[in-house]
């Protein structure tokens, strides 16, 4: 556990509707180490994204601490949990989540204007970023002038273009056709082999599951069944 | 400065909604100008340097008085008094009654007008081009308090801080009643220096104050302040139509960068996810709202310069053409223009601000974009 990138102890979540208590996560323990690629999987409404949101740090646990790189983040204050995830956490979300009126460029920039970085330097990181998704050439393009798979690349580079230690993906290929689900689960691959990215998945695809190292199921909130990925792979292909 | 291209953006996210309210703005702003310019005018200063010397008598019970004309060699002993002018206001009608025929008729002692003139010059051209007069054209005109009609010849024309008066000389009265009687409505006179003002106006009132017609001596400035107290509700009125048009653009303002800020909850969320601050998202919010009524505040400004120059063009025909000559958009007023554009950036943009900077980044990125 004292290797461990992410550490979830007895954590729990439940959230407050007028005065119903609605228990979301129970006494949930889990570690993730340094590299790993997880699937989170689990019926709708078992906590698969809210266990994402805990440890990427923007949702609080009622009960239960978080460790991530021995920072306990589960007891910081909003101000400097935002400067934690904006030196820790990639974001990727099913609907790519781009900002409009921003070109390619723009949107990947975004995360680095809350650096010090010179507008040279934030240029250089940008075009890496699109260069390791392959977008080089939409840099000026609006979201609306690329195709779904494009958007969630781009969405890919603005996650890693202040080169977080995390990735956190909600469904990434939720909303993409196979051909392009495969291309996004490549990159992801790469970013985790090449990278050497931690990268947690909420998916409900177990084809998408199956490129994970390990896959976690979530049922009624509770980290029921954990088992690898690669089991998961053979049952799909009836193997 | 590295966030003014995002701010900037989103700006014109809505173009046709961004310029409408930019254009509400504009409109607001040439109001809050031209409303400021013309209380400016009201408050009458003459701008005449020279006219800071200058005293005008008239009966201590007010205009509609007058006074012996025998006063004038009383007045002119007076020490610092450098010349007397009676003026009567004759009032007249000339052509009919229609406002746009209107323009002020003073007799007046040509021999000392150009002194206590002495910022006025010969020719001009203001009434002139109004009703296209031409020297030793004859000019008739109808009395109304003072009786009979008056026969004149224009022989010259003069400029000066106010031209949309005639001066024509005493003894065109020298028959009315007030003629016979002897008596004037005010004395223009002129002091060696604007220093001497205050004693020559006691001196007068003193030695006025026992008679039957005891009088009011005042600097020229309070005389004319006399007549824009009388529009003292006009300026109430002013500065409440540019209030409400204010407020109601403050309001629309909000509502625009409440529907903006409501319409990207979730991509203020995602910002906010990528680790964007409350502090920096309600700076974002504000900033957006502050350039936009800033640009709506510039274009107001700039487009108030024309609309100005139209306006004045407009008074100069009419019978308050007095205050076309004060009439002017001065740094003052733009500069209240300008705060006024960023007030309204900073109201309206102020709640849809914190309220954005209060998003659930769960909740938010729950919403569906």
């Amino acid at each position: 556990m004292a290797d461990s990138l992410i550490c979830i102890e007895h954590v729990s979540k439940a959230y407050r509707r007028d005065s119903l208590q609605i228990p979301v996560l129970a006494d949930i323990d889990l570690t993730i180490d340094t590299g790993e690629f997880i699937a989170l999987m689990g019926p709708s409404g078992s906590g698969k994204t809210t266990l994402l949101n805990l440890l990427a740090g923007i949702d609080t646990p009622t009960k239960g601490r978080i460790t991530i790189d021995r920072r306990v983040i589960s007891s910081m204050r909003e101000t400097e949990l935002a400067r934690w995830r904006a030196d820790h956490i990639g974001f990727i979300f099913q609907l790519y989540n781009l900002i409009p009126v921003l070109t390619a460029f723009e949107n990947v920039e975004l995360p680095l204007l809350l650096t010090r970085l010179s507008r040279q330097e934030r240029q250089a990181h940008v075009r890496t970023a699109l260069a390791i998704v392959g977008l080089s050439d939409r840099a000026d393009h609006y979201p609306r002038q690329l195709s779904g798979g494009q958007e969630q690349r781009v969405a890919i580079a603005r996650a890693i273009v202040a080169d977080p230690v995390i990735l956190v993906a909600d469904e990434p290929t939720g909303d993409l056709d196979a051909r392009s689900a495969g291309e996004i689960l490549d990159l992801l691959n790469r970013l985790n082999t090449e990278h050497h990215k931690t990268i947690v998945m909420v998916t409900h695809d177990p084809r998408a599951a199956a490129r994970a190292h390990r896959m976690l199921h979530l049922d009624k909130g509770v980290l029921s069944v954990e088992e690898p990925a690669a089991a998961l792979d053979r049952s799909r292909d009836g193997r | 400065m590295k966030y003014f291209r995002f701010i900037w953006k989103n700006v014109f996210r809505k173009k046709s909604r961004a310029f409408l309210t930019m254009a509400s703005i504009v409109l607001v702003l040439v109001l809050i100008v031209v409303l400021s310019s013309l209380l400016e005018a009201l408050d009458y200063d003459t701008g005449r340097t020279k006219g800071a010397a200058n005293v005008v008598v008239q009966h201590a019970t007010g205009l509609g008085n007058f006074m012996p004309l025998a006063y004038r060699q009383k007045i002119e002993q007076v020490p610092g008094v450098v010349a007397v002018a009676p003026q009567i206001w004759f009032g007249g009608i000339y052509v009919d009654e229609r406002p746009q025929n209107f323009f002020g008729q003073l007799s007046t002692d040509p021999q000392v007008w150009a002194i206590v003139h002495d910022d006025y010059s010969i020719p001009d051209d203001q009434l002139i081009d109004r009703f296209h007069w031409t020297i030793g054209q004859r000019i008739q005109v109808r009395g109304t308090y003072i009786p009979g009609t008056i026969d004149l010849v224009l022989r010259g024309v003069y400029t000066g801080p106010d031209e949309s008066n005639i001066f024509f000389h005493n003894k065109y009265l020298e028959n009315s009643f007030l003629g016979r009687l002897e008596r004037t409505g005010i004395f223009y006179l002129r002091t060696e220096a604007p220093e001497k003002v205050p004693g020559v106006c006691d001196a007068i009132n003193k030695m006025f104050e026992n008679s039957d017609a005891p009088v009011k001596a005042m600097p020229e400035k309070q005389f004319m302040l006399q007549f824009t107290e009388m529009m003292g509700d006009v300026k109430l009125l002013f500065r409440s139509i540019a209030l409400t048009v204010l407020f109601t653009v403050v309001l629309i303002v909000a509502n625009t960068m409440a529907m903006s800020a409501r319409e990207r909850v979730t991509q203020i969320a995602v910002i906010r996810a990528l680790g964007f601050r409350r502090s920096q998202v309600l700076m974002l919010v504000l900033s957006e709202a502050i350039v936009l009524a800033l640009l709506g505040g510039v274009a107001g400004a700039l487009g108030s310069f024309p609309f100005m120059w139209g306006l004045i063009g407009i008074i100069k025909h009419t019978p308050v053409a007095m205050f076309a000559y004060n009439l002017k958009i001065s740094l003052a007023t733009l500069l209240t223009a300008f705060t006024a554009a960023v007030g309204i950036g900073v109201l309206a943009g102020f709640v849809p601000a914190i309220r954005s900077s209060r998003i659930s980044i769960v909740d938010g990125l729950r919403r569906v974009a």
